[in-house]
C-alpha cells in the first residue's frame, strides 16, 4: 500500500514588494510549504482569521505596510494564534537566510536550491524593473 | 521547460489564494499580484508570462483594463483575461477573454487551455516580448 503523504505545513510570506514576496514564495513552495502571498498585514489578519487555513508559521518583512506595523503584527499574532510562528526579516538578505531556516525544517527536510540564489535572484528582478523603469 | 507561467491580478486575497492554488494544482506556474502596479512591476521585471488573469476593479492607479493595456503595449499576442462582476462581454474592453463573476475553476481552465494550452505543453509562440 503507497504511504500516504502528510498535509504540506502552510505559511505565509508577507511583503509589500511583490518580487520579493513572489520569490520567497516560491523558493518555500519548492521546500514543500503551502505558501499565503499577502502584500500587507491586513491580508495576513484574513488568513489567520480564516482558520481552515491551518496557517503554521509567517516570514513578514519588518517594514510591512497596513493596520499593524511589523511588530504590532507580531504580538497580535503572539496573542491570538500562539502556535504560529513569526519571523521578521529586515532585508532582502535576511529574509532568503530565514526561508533556508524554514525550509530545512520544511516538510521535504532538504533544501530544493540555496537561500543565496533566491536572494541573488530576487535583486536581479528588482534591478530590471528599475532599468525598465528609468 | 518548466510549464506556462499565468499571472494572477486581484486584491481580494482569498479570491486571489484560491484562483493561483487551483491553477498550481492544474499544473501552471503562478505569479500573484495583489493589485493592477504589482501586477505591472511583475511584467516589467522582465519574467516571462504566457497570460494575464486579472480582475477590473482594484485600488491604486491601475486598474484591470489599464493593465491589459500596458500588457498589450509591451507583448501585442500575450493573452489577457479579465474577470468582472459588473462588466459586460457586449462592453468594449482590450482583452482578448472577459469572464463574469461568479464563475468556476472548470471554466476558466477550460479558456487558459484555449489560449496557451494544457499544462506541461508549452507554447513556442513569440509573445512579442
Amino acid at each position: 500500500m503507497a504511504e500516504e503523504l502528510p498535509e504540506p505545513r502552510c505559511l505565509i510570506v508577507a511583503d509589500a514588494d511583490v518580487l520579493i514576496r513572489n520569490a520567497l514564495a516560491e523558493y518555500l513552495r519548492h521546500c514543500g510549504y503551502k505558501v499565503f502571498e499577502a502584500a500587507t498585514s491586513d491580508e495576513v489578519v484574513i488568513a489567520l482569521e480564516e482558520g481552515a487555513l491551518g496557517i503554521d508559521a509567517l516570514l513578514a518583512d519588518a517594514e510591512l505596510p497596513g493596520r499593524y506595523n511589523a511588530f504590532e503584527l507580531r504580538i497580535w499574532v503572539r496573542d491570538h494564534y500562539p502556535d504560529v510562528d513569526v519571523v521578521l526579516a529586515g532585508n532582502i538578505d535576511s529574509a532568503a537566510k530565514a526561508a533556508g531556516h524554514l525550509c530545512d525544517e520544511g516538510p521535504h527536510l532538504q533544501r530544493p536550491y540555496d537561500p543565496e540564489s533566491v536572494a541573488a535572484h530576487i535583486k536581479r528582478l528588482l534591478a530590471a524593473t528599475r532599468r525598465q523603469r528609468l | 521547460m518548466g510549464a506556462q507561467t499565468i499571472l494572477v491580478v486581484e486584491d481580494e486575497f482569498l479570491i486571489r489564494f484560491m484562483l493561483a492554488d487551483s491553477l498550481r494544482e492544474i499544473g501552471y506556474q503562478v505569479l500573484e499580484a495583489a493589485d493592477g502596479e504589482e501586477g505591472f512591476e511583475i511584467l516589467m521585471s522582465g519574467q516571462v508570462i504566457d497570460l494575464i488573469i486579472t480582475d477590473v476593479r482594484m485600488p491604486g492607479a491601475i486598474d484591470g483594463m489599464e493593465l491589459t493595456r500596458r500588457s498589450k503595449s509591451l507583448a501585442p499576442a500575450r493573452p489577457v483575461i479579465v474577470c468582472s462582476a459588473d462588466l459586460f462581454k457586449s462592453q468594449s474592453h482590450p482583452a482578448d477573454e472577459f469572464l463574469a463573476k461568479p464563475y468556476t475553476i472548470e471554466a476558466l481552465a477550460g479558456l487558459i487551455a484555449r489560449l496557451i494550452g494544457d499544462p506541461w505543453q508549452k507554447s513556442s509562440q513569440n509573445h512579442g516580448a
